[in-house]
């Protein structure tokens, strides 16, 4: 099991599901850190709050995925790698240029349309299943059922970073809109836009529940814990039945959602 | 044939001209970034590129193999290891088709070096999962045809050979806006297309100097982007550069720093702790905004940049929101007179303004032909004033379009109804939900007593400042924020958590500042925000949400 950094797996499920993580970049000026190798999340939004320039991000190269397949080829016959969707980086690219240099070892590489903790629920699927045919066909069959909904605090960063323009969030505007964004479908559509935090959570809920039923749900966020366990704790009493872990949101993703982001992400059934 | 007065490519040579490339490309780079919008419009192709040439010369600049198969190998290793982005990755597989056609060879003659071209082209090709044309695959096929004609024509040299991959790239950048929509639409061609002939140039470049031959090949700066890519005035009211520095101080406030900042201009970030502040805006006059920073504390670390590349990206941005019919087939009007505001109701998607507010009622005529002038049938008219609101009834009367008037009586109701407007859900639904939003919302206007009065029994003497909350007089005074916090009180402003300030055309900046901090320090939990209303009459109109 090979995915990337944009996975955001939570707590131990790196070790538990024995997933290989390869880390993209984030590059402040002339210094390039890889996600959570070189720079965790703390110190990222910490050097964000400080950096005069905001940060770039980029893809690891083939030859850094090519590494990693040639090290798990000494051990295993083939592998599956889900990485974040090719319309937000060029990473998936990268493992399938990478793949083509490891001869004798066969690498399912999946683009997952999406980012962060669906990834992180697609390799749980793959961990689950009995070889690699049937992991990969699992995995996507769910990739159509990904969502990523972001209240994010800001537009700037987002829009600074390429990702999505002012006009594209419906906020075309120098009043300070919160923006309510939809990953799906390989797009990001705006779903809606509010004018303070406290409205714009409970339109997160909203939505999220009318877009049930799902298979897995997580709330992320950054440097917002007290927001995500709020989210996380009502969702919990209105739907017992769900398992709801609390994700936070890594430094190449972060680079694009800013400061106070919340998410919630989930695969529709 | 290879001969001594006809070299081939062996290891020393194509070392140049691949050293030739990066300075060239170096030189170019942000070029490229202005022309990057896709597949991900981030502006970094140019500097991906570069980061990955430097790492395909890495290890070459140290070597002296003579053979041009040990020079294009390490190329290709070193390329594949420091890829970066897309256009990166097809560099990179671009090197590894290289590599593999000249495998084993000493040195190339022209038709060689252009077979290895072809080569390159068709290795990155099948290395892309679903190729596209319009992008530097087609510029680096084109490239290969190019230089392989010129090695079949007689008298076939490789700077010759070379040249000829050069034009062919350009040809083939020039057309690529015709191959790919979002080209066309943003008007440039494709910048990893376009980075691609520049490493070709920069390696005629070199050869060129190297070998100084004929002298019909000449080598010029890279083709410009279209006019249409410079040429973008700035909008009126400026925000031309992107200004950033950190603060340096003791006991620095965050929010009397980001709302100072905030009125002299916008995309406002002001992060920190209060030894260190982060501040970055887009401003038309930095110099402004360094010396307000300056007496907060010591500033390190100044950057003003020229915007006009983003600019360009936001205007096009505003035209597409104009331009795209909404799904729903609803229109929007609104009754608004001062520049922000009516630029604060644009950005917010609304199709056609009138011109008019307190003292400028519009006709009814006026709104008619605004309505008329849209192509949507059905329109919602906001007439943001309740002297407007009669006028604006009588449009529906007039016109076959189905017309719905928003009662909204003032500014912050005509902005909450429209930021709850969405393209995507029927009239009647948007109408719902933009009159619940018109109901929550709480408007404050400060002005001034023309004429001593009394009104609801308050007596008031002509000059006397005066606050109406939604419409209705309450509180007279000497003070603005004395009359706004009265009136913040009376609305009981803990239980709200946002208060916008609309700056009117006579507020001073000082008049600005005292009324941000007498609100702040009466009411610690509100979060302020300052716009640049530009409205007549009114010194100061207040959203409180």
């Amino acid at each position: 099991m090979v995915t990337d950094s944009t996975a955001d797996l939570p707590g131990d499920w790196r070790e538990r599901y024995d997933i290989e993580v390869v880390p993209l970049k984030v590059i402040f000026g002339e210094e390039t850190f890889r996600d959570g190798v070189d720079m965790n999340n703390q110190e990222f939004f910490a050097r964000l709050a400080t950096s005069t320039k905001l940060p770039t991000t980029s893809a690891p190269s083939p030859g850094e995925f090519a590494e990693v397949y040639e090290r798990l080829a000494k051990d295993h016959d083939g592998c599956i790698s889900i990485h974040i969707g090719a319309q937000l980086s060029a990473t998936a690219e990268s493992a399938r240029v990478g793949a083509q240099s490891v001869e004798g070892f066969r690498v399912e590489v999946i683009d997952s349309e999406t980012v962060t903790m669906p990834m992180a629920f697609l390799c749980k699927v793959a961990a689950e299943s009995t070889h690699l045919d049937a992991a990969a066909a699992a995995v996507k069959q769910r990739i159509p059922g990904c969502r990523v909904l972001a209240l994010l605090d800001t537009l700037r960063y987002i829009e600074m970073g390429g990702r999505v323009s002012r006009a594209q969030a419906m906020i075309g505007t120098m009043l300070d809109l919160k923006p309510l964004l939809l990953v799906k479908d390989r797009e990001i559509k705006p779903v809606d836009r509010v004018r303070t935090r406290s409205r714009a959570i409970p339109r997160m809920i909203e939505f999220f529940e009318s877009d049930m039923p799902v298979e897995y749900v997580g709330v992320m966020h950054a440097q917002a814990p007290e927001d995500a366990n709020r989210v996380a704790t009502g969702l919990r009493e209105r739907h017992p039945d769900l398992e709801i872990p609390i994700g936070q949101i890594g430094c190449v993703l972060g680079t694009h959602t800013g400061p106070q982001a919340l998410g919630l992400v989930y695969i529709k059934r | 044939m290879v001969s001594e007065r006809n070299p081939g490519v062996d290891g020393p040579l194509f070392k140049r001209a691949l050293l030739g490339s990066l300075s060239w490309l170096s030189a170019n780079h942000e070029e490229v970034n202005r022309l990057n919008v896709f597949p991900v419009p981030d502006g970094d192709t140019g500097t991906n590129m570069l980061l990955t040439l430097q790492s395909a010369v890495e290890d070459i600049k140290e070597s002296d193999a003579a053979e041009v198969s040990k020079i294009a190998k390490l190329a290709s290793h070193g390329s594949l290891m420091g890829a970066r982005g897309n256009s990166g990755v097809i560099l990179s597989q671009i090197f590894r088709g290289f590599a593999r056609a000249v495998e084993g060879k000493s040195s190339l003659t022209p038709a060689e070096l252009a077979g290895a071209f072809e080569e390159a082209a068709n290795a990155a090709y099948r290395a892309v999962n679903k190729p596209t044309e319009g992008t530097i695959l087609t510029v680096a096929r084109e490239a290969g045809r190019a230089a392989a004609a010129a090695a079949a024509s007689p008298g076939a040299t490789v700077p010759r050979v070379i040249a000829a991959a050069a034009d062919g790239a350009r040809t083939a950048v020039l057309q690529t806006p015709s191959q790919l929509q979002i080209l066309r639409d943003a008007g440039v061609v494709d910048a990893g297309g376009f980075g691609l002939q520049v490493i070709l140039e920069g390696m005629l470049k070199t050869i060129e100097e190297v070998e100084p031959s004929n002298g019909a090949l000449i080598m010029s700066k890279p083709s410009a982007p279209p006019a249409s890519q410079v040429a973008v005035a700035l909008p009126e009211e400026g925000w031309g550069y992107c200004t950033e520095f950190l603060i340096e101080g003791s006991d620095l406030d965050l929010d009397v720093i980001k709302n100072q900042i905030e009125a002299l201009g916008n995309s406002v970030l002001v992060v920190g702790e209060p030894e260190l502040v982060k501040v970055h805006v887009h401003t038309d006059d930095p110099t402004r905004v360094i010396a307000l920073a300056g007496r907060h504390g010591k500033l390190l670390r100044l950057n003003v940049g020229d915007m006009s590349t983003q600019h360009r990206r936001i205007l096009e941005d505003e035209g597409q929101v104009a331009k795209a019919p909404r799904p729903n087939g609803v229109g929007l009007v609104a009754v608004v007179a001062g520049r922000g505001l009516v630029d604060i109701f644009r950005g917010l998607g609304v199709d056609a303004i009138v011109e008019g507010g307190q003292t400028m009622n519009p006709s009814t005529q006026d709104m008619l032909t605004a309505i008329e002038s849209l192509t949507y049938d059905e329109v919602v008219l906001l007439p943001n004033n309740k002297n407007v609101i009669l006028a604006a009834k009588q449009v529906v009367g007039l016109t076959k379009k189905k017309v719905h008037v928003l009662e909204t009586h003032s500014v912050p109701q005509g902005v909450a109804a429209v930021v709850a407007f969405r393209a995507d859900r029927p009239g009647s639904e948007n109408l719902a939900a933009m009159k619940a939003e018109i109901d929550r919302v709480h408007t404050i206007e400060v002005t001034h007593a023309v004429r001593d009065t009394r009104s609801n029994g308050l007596k008031v003497k002509k000059g006397d400042v005066i606050g109406l909350i939604n419409d209705k007089l309450e509180f007279a005074g000497s003070d603005y924020g004395e009359v706004v916090n009265k009136a913040l009180g009376k609305l009981g402003a803990d239980s709200f958590e946002l208060v916008t300030v609309y700056r009117g055309k006579d507020a001073t900046d000082d008049e600005l500042k005292k009324l941000e901090s007498d609100i702040r320090s009466t009411h610690p939990g509100l979060e302020v925000e300052v716009q640049q209303g530009g409205q007549q009459h009114y010194p100061f109109i207040l959203s409180v949400e």
